[in-house]
């Protein structure tokens, strides 16, 4: 590994143009370096800092490799893609934006369902009738599956969903599902209701430093000089 | 099979034969299920939480696969495959890897990649004897490996279900009883609830809608919840009908009317979970705990009694055995007698043993009806690192 700090910023759409805005607000101006459509980049005045841009979930694992040393990504990502998390990264500073609560969702007809502790109840009735375990949607299976064990739901399954989460229990090849929300629009236009105690994470983009990654004196100057910018 | 030296290797094949033999000259039929597992069935049927430390996958044609996290499943559907209709009573033994996820890649003692032996006793009707035999049975393969010192620990959930069936109250009680049963803060919160104000449980629902319902007219309360749904623009959506949730309004409508558990049966379903102690001493507590109590759970007790006097006739220590009613609940199949066998060498909390029935298993891969089941498997590296411990001239590298 170089001596110089390597910075992972999101590389597309809005947590990429936030970050990029935040920098800026804070003096420090991004260049690409080389191609245009590259994925490297530096920026202006500090060159121990080298800007690695990749999807937001890569970031959360080179996090975890320690493959880059500071990353902005979501929370939520983080806290799905590792045990002990706190072993390693370090949650620096919530960012302000990027904000999504990881939710658990369940139709708005399901009357007789309003807090986490009904869930379990139904499930075992739900089992019995159908001869199945109800099917929760979701691309958060380790959050969901933590979640519910604390909260001893054990009588389901996950069925893995990538996208489209909402629109699994119309579909009827899901039950309910856990998925981010902003706004609550898409869940509730999707037939659904978020449970009572079924925020399972509340969500930003978070300014991350490794644990694994190689802290050299030199790694950790360049590092103090970017959070002193940055307030962290 | 995973060792570090050829010697340990060698040993532990040594002791996978000794372990086999036994179990073959007792009557278990050798079978070896493959290690790969078809994802779906198998995962439907342990559980999220085992689920989560199953490593899954899809091969080249997109078929959703697993490394078995044990090898009792596996078992099951091969005697299925071999019965489909279940009618045959059968014994089986294995001996084969098993794995399972753990967090950092795992350790020595929890590796992710394990061996188990085990033995599987499927539609004997005694089932007392059937346990008993189980025990006693694992207890000869251990011998036969040179472990000597060891405990047995012993738990029932078929004495926790004869104490609330024993007791006045409506089955969704009872049931939601067992299921938090395995959580001793949530099962306490159940009991409170219960026995001060059980309307709780119907807390935050449709109060305009649960008073209208009568819980004893299934199709009006059905009725209800279709107009308060449309009154309220709520579309039915996803596989759950509106008779389940109309169902389920109505023992909340019940709940809201319901008289709480009185304190003294509150009390009654606390003092048996508290029992622990040597396994003898425990009979003796159950039957106080019925006549003081006056309750009537003499059937499982003697159920509980016999399967001792079997295990003793059988040659098991039963003056060093232990029994605990809160014991084997975190096991999710496991549906009646749950036992474990540690050795003090290994310490608290890692089995080398563990066993019990789950008379649903087979059910719920196929069979068309519950079949009595039991069986037990031995962690053995863990054997073999007790035997060693206690044989240090041996001592494994």
């Amino acid at each position: 590994m170089s001596e110089k700090l390597i910075f992972a910023i999101p590389s597309k759409g809005r947590l990429m143009e936030k970050s990029v805005e935040l920098l800026k607000a804070a003096g420090l101006n991004l260049r690409k370096v080389g191609h245009e459509r590259g994925y490297r980049g530096e920026i202006e005045g500090y060159d121990n800092i080298e800007i690695s841009y990749m999807s937001a979930s890569e970031i959360s694992q080179f996090l975890k490799n320690g493959r880059v040393h500071l990353g902005i990504t979501g929370e939520d990502l983080i806290r799905e893609s590792m045990f002990n998390v706190d072993e390693r990264v370090k949650l620096l500073k919530p960012l302000g934006f990027g904000h999504a609560d990881v939710v658990i969702g369940v139709p708005s007809c399901w009357l007789d369902v309003r807090k986490m502790a009904d869930l379990e109840q139904i499930a075992l009735v739900f089992r019995k009738v159908h001869g199945r375990r109800m099917r929760v949607a979701t691309k958060y299976m380790n959050l969901t599956r933590r979640y519910f064990a604390d909260h001893g739901v054990t009588s389901y399954r996950i069925v893995e969903s990538l996208g489209a989460t909402e629109g699994t229990v119309a579909a009827g090849t899901a039950e309910m599902i856990v998925d981010i929300t902003s706004t609550g629009t898409t869940i509730a236009a999707n037939g659904l209701k978020v449970l009572e105690g079924g925020t399972i994470l509340r969500s930003q983009a978070n300014l991350i430093a490794s644990r694994n990654a190689q802290w050299t004196p030199a790694v950790r100057e360049a590092e103090n000089e970017l959070i002193e910018k940055l307030g962290a | 099979m995973t060792a570090l030296t050829a010697r340990r290797f060698e040993r532990l094949e040594r002791q996978a034969h000794n372990v086999l033999e036994i179990f073959s000259t007792l009557g278990y039929e050798h079978v070896a299920p493959p290690s790969l597992q078809p994802a779906d069935v198998f995962l439907d049927v342990v559980g999220e939480s085992l689920r989560g430390r199953t490593y899954v996958f899809t091969d080249a044609d997109g078929e959703e696969l697993c490394l078995r996290p044990d090898l009792t499943v596996p078992v099951c559907l091969l005697h299925l495959a071999r019965h489909p209709a279940a009618d045959v009573r059968a014994r089986y033994s294995y001996n084969g890897s098993a794995f399972r996820f753990q967090p950092g890649g795992g350790d020595a003692v929890h590796p992710r990649e394990f061996h188990q032996a085990g033995i599987e006793n499927f539609g004997t009707a005694d089932k007392e004897q059937a346990e008993a035999d189980i025990v006693s049975h694992s207890i000869q393969s251990l011998r036969s490996c040179g472990l000597d010192d060891f405990k047995l620990h012993m738990g029932d959930l078929g004495l926790f279900r004869a104490v609330l069936a024993s007791i006045a109250m409506p089955e969704r009680w009872r049931q939601r009883l067992r299921q938090s049963f395995w959580r001793p803060d949530a099962f306490h919160t159940q009991l409170q609830q219960l026995a001060s104000s059980p309307a709780d449980a119907a807390k935050g629902l449709p109060e305009d809608l649960i008073e209208k319902i009568d819980p004893d007219d299934l199709e009006g309360t059905e009725q209800l919840v279709d107009r308060y749904l449309g009154e309220h623009d709520l579309e039915m959506i996803g596989t759950r009908t509106l008779r389940e949730i109309a169902n389920s309004l109505a023992a909340a409508a019940k709940d809201a009317q319901a008289e709480p558990l009185s304190a003294d049966d509150a009390q009654t379903i606390q003092s048996y979970v508290g029992i622990n102690g040597q396994a003898r001493a425990v009979t003796a507590r159950l039957r106080d705990l019925e006549r003081q109590r006056n309750i009537d759970i003499s059937e499982a007790v003697d159920r509980f009694q016999r399967r001792l006097d079997l295990l003793g006739d059988a040659g098991v220590d039963i003056g060093k055995s232990m029994f605990s009613a809160e014991f084997g609940r975190a096991l999710e199949y496991y549906t009646g007698f749950v036992f474990e066998i540690e050795s003090p060498l290994l310490g608290e909390g890692v089995p080398i043993v563990g066993g019990g029935r789950y008379d649903g298993l087979l059910r719920e891969v196929g069979a068309p009806f519950d079949v009595p089941a039991v069986g037990a498997a031995i962690h053995t590296e863990r054997l073999l690192d007790a035997v060693s411990m206690d044989a240090p001239e041996e001592d494994t590298p």
